[in-house]
C-alpha cells in the first residue's frame, strides 16, 4: 500500500531544538493514526452511539461534555454535542462504524486524510499549550482522556489529553505545517525534541 | 564610591558591579539597581527636560509612577522610548538617553519656552490653531506650517523606525485565586488562599516580592520586613498550586474576571536566552481576585515643586533602604501627614541630615515630634514651601507660616538650605484595577482619598489599596481577603507581629500652597495649578472635560500622582467639595503595554498559512505561488524567461489543444450526511437534489435569505443519504456556518450532519481534448468513457494503487475531469497522472490560465457573486426551481431585484487590442477629462489565447439587451479610455459541444 504523506515532512525536523539550560521539556511528534472518525449521533440518540464506540473500538466513554478515553491504541473523546473523533492506529475504522451505526443513530465521517495528528509530551507540554489556547490545561481541569475543541487563530483545533503531561492535537492538515512551525517556535524557550 | 551610595545597607548585591551608559557617559552601579537608584547615587539629578515647558526635571518616585524621569532604551537599531527610570533595571551594557531636548540634557534650546507664560496654558492648541482666518493665517493652514516644529518642541520620547526582533508571547492562564500585588496584604492573601488548597497566581510589577515590606524599615516577628517577605515568598514558592509572576503587571480588568498582565521577562537582562521572549502577555481567567495593589503618595502642589531633587517623601525613604542611594546630604521635608517622619528618621538613620521638617498643621502628636527629635529634624509646624531655589539641582527652598484652614500664608519667607526636598501630600490607594471592573469609587473624607468602590465582580480588597495603611492592618486583611477569595472563613490564627513607627493615616486636607510661581500638579504634561483654575474659569464643569482641556492626568503615568490633587484644585474652583465634582474612571491600561506583547505571536503574515497536499510539488516544479485567502496556489508553471502573460496563455493554449491539469484541492467540500441530506440540499439550493441520483453531480446556486447571490459549486450524491457538497474556494468557510446555523437555529428537527471535508480530500482537475485518454491510461479499476463516465458522472477506481474518486464536471469549457484521493496520497496521485500525461502533452496550469479558461467560458465566481448581484443577473435563473421553496425564494422577486436596468453579466471585446482592468468602468460616451456615466464595470479580464483579443466579463446595465453594441472602457485611474464591444458573457464553447465531447 502505498504510504501517507505527512503534511510536516519538510519541516519536521528529528532531534534536538531549542535552549537546554533546563534540558529537553517537550517533545513534539508526529502520531499518524490509520483513522480518523467523526461520529455524530442525533439528539437523543449519544448513547446508543457511545455504546456502538465500545463495540466498535472497546472505549468506554464516561459522561459528560469533553468525556474522553485513550488506551495507547485507540482513542475517543467528545468535541461537541453529540459528537465523537475517534482514532485508531490501524486503518479502516471507518467500515468497521459503518455497520453498526446506522441512519436512526447517527453518521459516521471518515476524515484520516483530514486532519494532522500532532502530539506534545514533557513537563512543559501545559505551558507551551497555554501559548495557543485558552484553555485550562491543569490536569483537575482537563483530565487524561478528556477532549477540548478550540482554535488557535484560524486554526480549529481538537485536543486530547493522552497522559498526565501529553496531549494529541488534532488540527486541518492544511494548516498543520504552519501550525507545527508554530509549536515548534513556541517551544523553542523550553527546549523541544522532534521524534 | 559614588557621592550618594551609603557605605552599608540596601538590598543591591555590592559584589556586582554593573556598566551603563546615560546620554553616553558611562557610570556604574551594582546589580540590583534601578537605572533611578545607580543614577542618583551616582550624583545625576537632572534626568529629563518637561513637556512643554522643557523645565529640567529629577526623579520624582522610586516606581511606575513615575512622571518626570523618562528615558529612551537603545538596544541595537531599537529604540523604545518614554520608559520610567525608575522601573529600568541596569545590566551591563545597559544604553539610556534622556529626551526631550536639543541638543543636550544640560543645555536644551527649547527651555526657552520656560519664557512663554501664560502663552503656553491649557487649551493652547486650540485657541491658537482654530481661531478665524486673518490673511493667509487660516486656522487650519497655520497649524500644518507650525506642527513640525511644535511636534519637536513638545512631547516626550522619539519613536523608533527600526523593525523590533525581540519575541514577545501570549499566555492564558487559568487560576482560583489572582492576587495582584505582593505586599504584605498580598503575600498574606496568597498564603491563605494557597493554604486552602486554592490554585493562585500572585503578580508583583517590581522584580521582588515584598512590596513595602522591602524598605520599610519595620520588623514583622521580630524579623526585618523584607526578611520575612523573603520567607514567606519561600513558602508559596514550595506550592504546586501557586505561580509567582514577578516583573509582571496586571493592567487590565474585564469582564468575567479576565485579567491582563504583562511580564517583563528580559529587560533586565543583557539578551534574552534562545526563544525567550521579551515580554509575555497574560490573559487570566480567575474566579476571584485580590486587589492588594497598595497606594501611591501623592505630591503638594506648590511654587517650584518640580524642581530636580524635589521628590517624594517615601521615594527617598525607599532609595536609601532599599538600594543604599541618598537623594541628598541635606534633606528637608514638607508634609501633610504623619507618614513623612518615618521617613525622616529612615534617611536619618541611613547618613542624611533632616535639617528641617515643615508640617502644614498645627498640632502634631508627640510621636511626631518625637520622631523628628530622633531625625535631628527642626519642626516648622503651621509652614509650608513657598519657592524652591537651584537650576538643575536643588539649592534652597522658602518656608512661610501657613493657615491650612484659610490657606494663607503669613509672616515673612524663611530661607533654607537643602539639596533635597521630600514632600508628602498624603496616599491615594491604588484603585485602577477596581474601577476598570466596573464602579465608581468612593471618596473618603478622612482618608481625603478615593477608596476602591464596591465590587461588581468577583475581587476582594487588602491593605494600603482599601485605605488601610499600616502594615498590621494589611497583614490581617490580606489573610482574610485569601480565605474570602478561596471561599474560606479560616480558623482564628495568631497573626504576624508588626513593630512600625507611629502615625495617623490621615493627613490633613491641604493640596497646594498659593504662592507666586508655576505649581505643577501633572508633572508629566506640565499642568499647573493655574491651568486647572483657567479650565474652571473658561466654562469647563465635568472633570472629564478638565481632563481633556488641560490634559491632566494623560500621557504614560495617567495621572497617578495627579489625578485627587487637580480634583481637589477644580473642586475648590468651582466650591464644591471633592466627591461632587467626582473622579474620571480609570480605563486600561494601568501602565504602558508594548504593542509587541499585544500582537504576541501574530508577527511576519500574522496569518497561518494553508497548503494543499501537492504544496510542495509546485514548488518543486517552477510554481510561482500566491495566496488566495489563507491557501498558497500556483499562479503560473512560469518557463525561463516567460512573462506571467505568456506563461498562462501558453498554459491555457496547451489545455484546449491536449490537456492541463490544475490543483482544486482549495475547492471548499462539506459532507452533508444523513437521512434529510437531500431534504437540506433542496432547501439551500436554488435547484432540486433529492431528484440526483447516486452517482451523479449536479451543480447548485445558493441565494442569500435577502435574495441576492450567495455561492455556487457542485455536489456530489455519493450515497442515498451521503453528498459531497463543493463550494468556492473563498466561501468555504461562510457556506459552513450558512448550513450550521440552519441546521441549529432554523431546523433542528432535521437529520443532517455537516463536516468540513476540504481537507480529506486532495483533488486534481484535469481538462482538455486529451483528458480522458490520460485517465484511460492510468486509472484501474473503472472504465472512464462516455457511457460509464457521462457529464456529471462519478466512478470510483485507482490510480498508482491509490483510490480515487472521479467526477467529470468542466468551468474550463473542455471535457474535464476532478480526481479526488484521500489527501495523504495527494501529491502520489498528482505525480501519477503528470506521468501518464506525458505522451499526451499535459501541461500544469495556474489560476492565472484557470481564470482565462473560465472567462473564456463566461462562468461566474466570487468577482461576480460579489453580494450585489441576483441569479438572474449572472444568468443563472435557469437554476430557479419553481417546485420548491429555497432560501431565498422569498426575497429574490422583488421589485429592486428584477428591475431590467440592473447590472447584468454580459462578454467584452476589447476593440483596440489593448487590455482590460478589472474595476474599469463601462460608459456610453467617452469623456477622458470628465468621466462620467457609468453604465457598469469590469469584473474579470484577461487576454483569450482562444479568441486572441483582450476580453472581458462585467456587469452593465441592461444585460443582453447590449449584446452587440459598442461602448467605452473608462478607467481614469489607469489612464486608459478606449471603445469595446458588448457580448455574450459565453465566448468559448457556447454550446457545450467540447465539454460535452
Amino acid at each position: 500500500m502505498v504510504e501517507r504523506q505527512s503534511p510536516l515532512e519538510p519541516e519536521f525536523h528529528p532531534g534536538s531544538h531549542g535552549n537546554f539550560e533546563h534540558g529537553v521539556e517537550i517533545i513534539l511528534s508526529e502520531t499518524r493514526p490509520g483513522s480518523i472518525l467523526q461520529l455524530a449521533a442525533w439528539p437523543g440518540e449519544e448513547k446508543r452511539l457511545m455504546s456502538s464506540i465500545y463495540k466498535v473500538a472497546g472505549l468506554a466513554l464516561p459522561d459528560g461534555a469533553g468525556g474522553g478515553v485513550a488506551d495507547g491504541v485507540k482513542a475517543a473523546f467528545g468535541f461537541a454535542p453529540g459528537k465523537f473523533t475517534v482514532v485508531d492506529e490501524a486503518e479502516g475504522l471507518a467500515s468497521a462504524f459503518a455497520g453498526v451505526i446506522t441512519p436512526n443513530i447517527g453518521t459516521v465521517t471518515d476524515l484520516s486524510h483530514g486532519r494532522t495528528a500532532i502530539r506534545i509530551a514533557g513537563p512543559k507540554a501545559e505551558w507551551v499549550l497555554a501559548k495557543f489556547f485558552a484553555i485550562d490545561f491543569a490536569l483537575p481541569a482537563f483530565p487524561v482522556g478528556a477532549g477540548r475543541s478550540t482554535t488557535h487563530h484560524d486554526v480549529f483545533a481538537q485536543i486530547q489529553r493522552t497522559g498526565a503531561d501529553q496531549f494529541d492535537i488534532y488540527v486541518f492538515r492544511s494548516f498543520a505545517r504552519s501550525f507545527w512551525k508554530a509549536l515548534c517556535h513556541a517551544s523553542e524557550e523550553v527546549g523541544y525534541e522532534v521524534q | 564610591m559614588s557621592p550618594r551610595r551609603t557605605e552599608t545597607g540596601g538590598r543591591i548585591d555590592r559584589l556586582r558591579t554593573i556598566r551603563f551608559t546615560f546620554d553616553g557617559t558611562p557610570y556604574t552601579g551594582y546589580a540590583g539597581d534601578t537605572l533611578a537608584s545607580a543614577l542618583l547615587a551616582n550624583g545625576v539629578t537632572l534626568f529629563g527636560r518637561s513637556f512643554k515647558y522643557h523645565r529640567p526635571r529629577g526623579v520624582l518616585t522610586a516606581g511606575v509612577e513615575e512622571p518626570n524621569a523618562l528615558v529612551t532604551v537603545l538596544r541595537g537599531e531599537v529604540r523604545e522610548p518614554n520608559i520610567a527610570a525608575t522601573m529600568v533595571e541596569i545590566y551591563d551594557g545597559l544604553v539610556a538617553v534622556s529626551q526631550n531636548r536639543f541638543p543636550s540634557l544640560a543645555w536644551d534650546v527649547n527651555a526657552i519656552n520656560q519664557l512663554g507664560g501664560k502663552i503656553l496654558s491649557a487649551g493652547f492648541y486650540y485657541k491658537t490653531f482654530m481661531g478665524p482666518v486673518i490673511g493667509p493665517l487660516k486656522g487650519t493652514r497655520f497649524w500644518m506650517f507650525c506642527e513640525h516644529f511644535i511636534r519637536r518642541a513638545a512631547g516626550l520620547g522619539r519613536a523608533g523606525t527600526a523593525a523590533d526582533p525581540e519575541r514577545y508571547e501570549r499566555m492564558n492562564a487559568f487560576c482560583d485565586v489572582l492576587v495582584v500585588g505582593s505586599g504584605p496584604a498580598g503575600l498574606m492573601a496568597a498564603k491563605a488562599a494557597a493554604d486552602q488548597g486554592q490554585r493562585v497566581i500572585l503578580c508583583e510589577l517590581e522584580p521582588h516580592f515584598g512590596g513595602s515590606a522591602n524598605w520599610s524599615g519595620e520588623t514583622i516577628d521580630g524579623t526585618p520586613a523584607a526578611d520575612w517577605a523573603a520567607r514567606a515568598v519561600g513558602q508559596l514558592e514550595g506550592h504546586d498550586n501557586v505561580r509567582l509572576l514577578p516583573r509582571t503587571t496586571v493592567w487590565g480588568y474585564y469582564d468575567g474576571n479576565t485579567l491582563a498582565a504583562l511580564e517583563r521577562v528580559t529587560d533586565h537582562k543583557e539578551a534574552p536566552a534562545r526563544g525567550e521572549p521579551r515580554h509575555r502577555y497574560w490573559a487570566i481567567r480567575t474566579k476571584s481576585v485580590v486587589l492588594a495593589t497598595g497606594s501611591f503618595e501623592r505630591p503638594l502642589v506648590f511654587p517650584g515643586n518640580d524642581r530636580p531633587c524635589v521628590m517624594l517623601a517615601h521615594a527617598a525613604e525607599r532609595y536609601a533602604n532599599e538600594y543604599g542611594v541618598l537623594p541628598g546630604d541635606r534633606i528637608a521635608l514638607f508634609t501633610n501627614n504623619d507618614s513623612a517622619y518615618r521617613s525622616a528618621l529612615a534617611l536619618k538613620k541611613a547618613g542624611a541630615a533632616i535639617v528641617a521638617i515643615i508640617d502644614v498643621r498645627q498640632d502634631l502628636s508627640s510621636e511626631m515630634r518625637k520622631l523628628a527629635t530622633d531625625a535631628e529634624a527642626e519642626i516648622l509646624s503651621a509652614h509650608a514651601v513657598v519657592a524652591t531655589e537651584g537650576g538643575k539641582a536643588l539649592t534652597g527652598l522658602k518656608v512661610q507660616r501657613f493657615d491650612m484652614v484659610s490657606g494663607a500664608l503669613t509672616g515673612d519667607a524663611r530661607s533654607i538650605h537643602a539639596d533635597c526636598l521630600l514632600m508628602s501630600g498624603g496616599w491615594s490607594p491604588t484603585i485602577h484595577l477596581a474601577s476598570q471592573a466596573g464602579a465608581r469609587a468612593e471618596w473618603d473624607a478622612a482618608r481625603q482619598a478615593f477608596l476602591p468602590p464596591k465590587p461588581t465582580q468577583k475581587w476582594v480588597g487588602a491593605g494600603a489599596f482599601t485605605g488601610s495603611f499600616s502594615t498590621a492592618e494589611a497583614i490581617a486583611e490580606g489573610r482574610a481577603a485569601g480565605l474570602s477569595a478561596a471561599g474560606a472563613t479560616g480558623a482564628p490564627t495568631i497573626l504576624p507581629v508588626v513593630e512600625a513607627a507611629p502615625g495617623d493615616p490621615d493627613p490633613a486636607p491641604v493640596f497646594e500652597i498659593k504662592a507666586k510661581g508655576k505649581s505643577f500638579v501633572d508633572f508629566q504634561h506640565d499642568v499647573t495649578a493655574e491651568d486647572v483654575r483657567l479650565a474652571h474659569r473658561e466654562g469647563f464643569v465635568s472633570v472629564e472635560h478638565l481632563k481633556r482641556y488641560t490634559t491632566l492626568g494623560m500621557a504614560t503615568d495617567q495621572g497617578k500622582s495627579s489625578n485627587v490633587p487637580g480634583l481637589a484644585i477644580m473642586a475648590e474652583a468651582l466650591g464644591k467639595p471633592i466627591p461632587e465634582v467626582g473622579t474620571t474612571r480609570f480605563r486600561p491600561p494601568y501602565s504602558a503595554v508594548s504593542i509587541g506583547s499585544l500582537a504576541a505571536e501574530r508577527f511576519g503574515d500574522l496569518k497561518p498559512e494553508r497548503l494543499t497536499p501537492m504544496h510542495d510539488w509546485h514548488l518543486a516544479n517552477g510554481a510561482t505561488m500566491y495566496s488566495a485567502g489563507l491557501w498558497y496556489r500556483p499562479m503560473i508553471y512560469g518557463l525561463a524567461g516567460e512573462t506571467i502573460e505568456q506563461a498562462y496563455v501558453r498554459e491555457a493554449k496547451a489545455t484546449r489543444d491536449s490537456a492541463g491539469i490544475v490543483d482544486v484541492s482549495t475547492l471548499g467540500k462539506i459532507a452533508v450526511q444523513g437521512p434529510d441530506a437531500a431534504e437540506l440540499l433542496d432547501r439551500v439550493y436554488t435547484n432540486m437534489f433529492s431528484t440526483l441520483a447516486v452517482g451523479k453531480a449536479r451543480y447548485g446556486l445558493m441565494l442569500r435569505e435577502d435574495g441576492l447571490a450567495f455561492d455556487d459549486g457542485t455536489t456530489w450524491r455519493l450515497g442515498e443519504q451521503d453528498f459531497l457538497m463543493t463550494t468556492t474556494t473563498a466561501n468555504a468557510g461562510k457556506v459552513m456556518q450558512h448550513l450550521e446555523y440552519f441546521l441549529d437555529v432554523i431546523w433542528p428537527e432535521l437529520k443532517v450532519t455537516v463536516t468540513s471535508v476540504t481537507d480529506e480530500w486532495a483533488g486534481a482537475a484535469i481538462g482538455g481534448p486529451k483528458a480522458r485518454a490520460i485517465l484511460a491510461a492510468c486509472v484501474k479499476g473503472t472504465a472512464v468513457d462516455n457511457a460509464t463516465l457521462p457529464f456529471m458522472g462519478i466512478v470510483h477506481g485507482k490510480i498508482a494503487d491509490v483510490p480515487v474518486m472521479i467526477c467529470r464536471l468542466s468551468f474550463s469549457g473542455e471535457m474535464a475531469f476532478e480526481v479526488y484521493s484521500g489527501a495523504g496520497y495527494g501529491a502520489h496521485v498528482w505525480e501519477a497522472l503528470i506521468e501518464a500525461g506525458k505522451p499526451f502533452g499535459l501541461v500544469t496550469y495556474g489560476l492565472e490560465a484557470l481564470g482565462t479558461m473560465r472567462i473564456e467560458k463566461g462562468h461566474v465566481t466570487g468577482a461576480e457573486i460579489d453580494g450585489r448581484t441576483t441569479a438572474r443577473d449572472l444568468h443563472l435563473d435557469w437554476m430557479l426551481s419553481k417546485k420548491k421553496t429555497f432560501i431565498g425564494s422569498a426575497m429574490m422577486d422583488r421589485e429592486g431585484l428584477i428591475a431590467p436596468d440592473r447590472l447584468q453579466l454580459v462578454g467584452l471585446v476589447s476593440l483596440d487590442n489593448r487590455p482590460l482592468n478589472g474595476g474599469a468602468h463601462i460608459v456610453e460616451e467617452l469623456d477622458e477629462a470628465n468621466p462620467h456615466g457609468s453604465i457598469g464595470h469590469i469584473t474579470a479580464c484577461c487576454y483569450s489565447p482562444a479568441l486572441g483579443k483582450h476580453i472581458a466579463l462585467a456587469l452593465v446595465s441592461g444585460g443582453k439587451a447590449r449584446h452587440g453594441t459598442r461602448a467605452f472602457v473608462s478607467d481614469p485611474l489607469r489612464n486608459r479610455f478606449g471603445p469595446i464591444e458588448i457580448v455574450s458573457n459565453h465566448f468559448y464553447d457556447p454550446d457545450g459541444s467540447r465539454m460535452h465531447g
